[in-house]
């Protein structure tokens, strides 16, 4: 027999065995989407890497009910268009679960069709309010964005006793909430809105704003968007000479923006769910690991992946892997679970309760501020 | 005081599209292409400028190297894009330069990761430059400089030099032109060459008034750059230089009049669509 044909059966025998080979199967599969590529890329893969530290936390540990759990990813280009043919191919493969490590805007697309096919469906950080409206299969695990913006006028009005405040707003979902929330109960906290100033996703250049932000004078700026904006505007803020605090949010929640922002980002406050100086044990086994295994800081995005995979789990682990109305109830059921970004309970519409933490930017690096506990004023809506 | 920065800023804004529609213009005038994929030049500019001011500190260094790295490329893509397929409809080139924008964003990404890079020290960011109340960082005093230099020396080659000619000459008719000596080949490889240092040297400047070089940078403002060549009447020169001040100008004021409604580039395009109606030849084209 030549080497060529034997090297051909080999081959042959090699694909055999891959389909017929029982061991894939015995994993637990766990559907996965995020923008892997285009504008919220860097965000995709934050997100990837907290889901596969989860997974290989999980399945060191000995896995779920003895089997191993596995992700399949997908890319969503943050893109809803996207979101359809993928929600319907994970379906299709009979995934039992789905995670979303993508923004609103394919998490909303996919949440319908997610519900209507009995699978559970965790969105880790998207924070539009029709998510979870979708129906009773759809949960997310982090902060919506009008409760994210609340907390940002209590730490503006009440800890930081500034009074005249200027929005500066990303024009999408995001931003449209984060400011929604604030505006909703700044009165409550003696906040007179100054002025606010939208921008567009693809802005990088802020030289109209910052003049405007000048002529307005005030005492704090919140700001919302993500690092990509956020690291820049922040940037020419600074250097045209505006000097008062600025509040972020948790878009602003990764190293990255400190690369974009450098000494500009210095003080720079945020409101997130991930409290890097927290003591809990989940959280500093987070860090740790996260550090170790991708040599880079751990940020929201990749805490909130890595929280939805545990939730996920641990609906699977209570609920059986077969049965989507079990797996939902064992999800709906927990309480006072205890993940890297808090202990989660959720609510009748799939929403949790959590402390924002505020972090701000000391030497380079996020540091604890004050944690806003209130969960009056932070309660997420019931239906 | 308040409406003067903006004027400035907008002004600022419209040499950076200039020094991008020049160039688009040029390749536009010279072969009826629509060149989108200069912002790939503009980018690859951009991240050459700032590898290298971060490992050798040196700016003018940085400026150096992206305008070679971008007058390199330019040509390359003539020969290698756009030649082979001179003799086709337009559209095919411009489906081809839209399929290299495109491809490039993600070997950007792929090369230099997603996150966008931003310049170690970036002193003309951080400098302001205050006169009579004003005040702008050296970066935008510098894309000034910069806009008004080339562009200037560009009139000076186009109006003075044998070349300059030859390539007016390439740009009314080709075939005349070479009856009479003229290497059309090399005068579009100059073109191209002209074209990608202006965008290559935008590219870095646009770096360091983001203070951020990302790998989808190029992308609006290569799609502005042929609003602003339309605008200013295609193939026209004069015309694209005011088109790219005025629409800076248009954008800083309107994102802050119109900011809640429209964006930016919201507020681009419907400028162009407002003028086209007045005058379908663009502010300077000759009506035909």
């Amino acid at each position: 027999m030549s080497i060529k044909s034997s090297s051909r059966l080999i081959f042959t025998a090699l694909v055999a065995a891959a389909f017929a080979a029982p061991a894939a199967a015995q994993n637990i599969r766990i559907g996965f989407h995020a923008p892997l590529t285009g504008f919220a890329a860097a965000d995709g893969k934050s997100a990837v890497q907290g889901a596969e530290l989860a997974v290989e936390q999980i399945n060191a540990a000995g896995g779920v009910n003895g089997r191993r759990l596995e992700l399949v990813i997908q890319d969503d280009q943050a893109r809803p268009d996207q979101a359809l043919p993928l929600a319907n191919k994970f379906i299709g493969d009979g995934l039992r679960v789905v995670v979303s490590g993508s923004y609103s805007g394919p998490t909303r697309a996919a949440a319908g069709v997610f519900h209507q096919a009995k699978v559970p469906y965790v969105s880790a950080y998207a924070i539009h309010p029709d998510i979870t409206r979708a129906g009773n299969y759809v949960f997310r695990t982090s902060f919506m964005g009008e409760v994210q913006g609340r907390a940002a006028a209590k730490l503006i009005g009440d800890n930081l006793k500034k009074k005249k405040v200027t929005l500066v707003t990303l024009n999408n979902d995001f931003g449209q909430a984060l400011s929604a929330g604030f505006k909703e109960v700044a009165g409550r906290f003696g906040i007179q809105i100054a002025a606010e100033h939208t921008y567009a996703m693809g802005d990088r250049q802020f030289g109209s704003i910052v003049a405007s932000v000048k002529k307005d004078d005030p005492e704090a700026l919140y700001v919302s968007g993500y690092f990509f904006n956020g690291g820049p505007l922040v940037a020419q803020l600074r250097a045209g000479g505006v000097t008062v605090p600025i509040i972020g949010t948790e878009g602003f929640d990764t190293h990255n923006f400190i690369a974009i922002a450098k000494d500009a980002a210095e003080g720079v406050m945020i409101t997130t769910s991930l409290d890097r100086d927290s003591s809990a044990a989940p959280m500093r086994r987070f860090i740790a690991d996260f550090e170790t295994k991708f040599k880079v800081p751990a940020d929201m995005v990749a805490a909130s992946t890595h929280t939805a995979l545990y939730v996920v789990a641990e609906g699977l682990r209570r609920g059986g892997v077969d049965d989507g109305a079990r797996i939902r109830a064992a999800i709906s059921g927990l309480k006072d679970f205890e993940v890297a970004t808090g202990r989660i309970s959720f609510n009748e519409l799939g929403e949790v309760y959590k402390a924002a933490q505020i972090q701000v930017i000391r030497g380079g690096k996020f540091r604890h501020f004050a944690t806003i506990d209130d969960p009056v004023l932070l309660a997420p809506p019931t239906k | 005081m308040f409406y003067l920065e903006l004027l400035l800023v907008g002004l600022v804004w419209g040499c950076t599209y200039a020094m991008m529609a020049l160039g688009l213009t040029l390749v536009y005038g010279l072969l009826r292409i629509l060149h989108v994929a200069q912002a790939t030049v503009f980018t690859l500019g951009a991240y050459v400028g700032l590898l290298v001011a971060n490992h050798t500190g040196s700016l003018a260094g940085a400026f150096v190297a992206a305008a070679l790295a971008a007058g390199l490329l330019g040509p390359l893509v003539y020969r290698f894009i756009y030649r082979p397929i001179l003799d086709k409809p337009p559209f095919v080139a411009l489906v081809a330069s839209i399929g290299l924008l495109i491809a490039m964003e993600d070997g950007f990404r792929l090369l230099f990761g997603p996150y966008g890079l931003s310049f170690a020290k970036n002193t003309w960011f951080t400098t302001a430059v205050g006169f009579g109340g004003l005040s702008l960082n050296l970066v935008q005093v510098w894309i000034a400089v910069a806009a008004v230099v080339l562009l200037s020396l560009f009139a000076l080659f186009a109006t003075r030099t044998r070349a300059g000619v030859a390539w007016r000459a390439t740009v009314s008719d080709p075939s005349i032109a070479e009856s009479f000596g003229v290497g059309v080949s090399g005068v579009r490889h100059t073109s191209f060459f002209i074209a990608s240092v202006l965008a290559g040297v935008a590219g870095v400047l646009v770096g360091l008034l983001n203070n951020l070089v990302e790998p989808g940078m190029g992308s609006v403002i290569s799609y502005k750059g042929l609003a602003i060549i339309v605008l200013g009447g295609l193939g026209n020169v004069p015309g694209t230089l005011l088109a790219s001040l005025l629409l800076g100008v248009v954008e800083s004021f309107g994102t802050v009049y119109l900011g809640k409604l429209l964006d930016r580039d919201a507020i681009a395009f419907l400028f162009l669509i407002l003028v086209l109606m007045i005058r379908p030849q663009g502010l300077l084209g000759k009506a035909r």
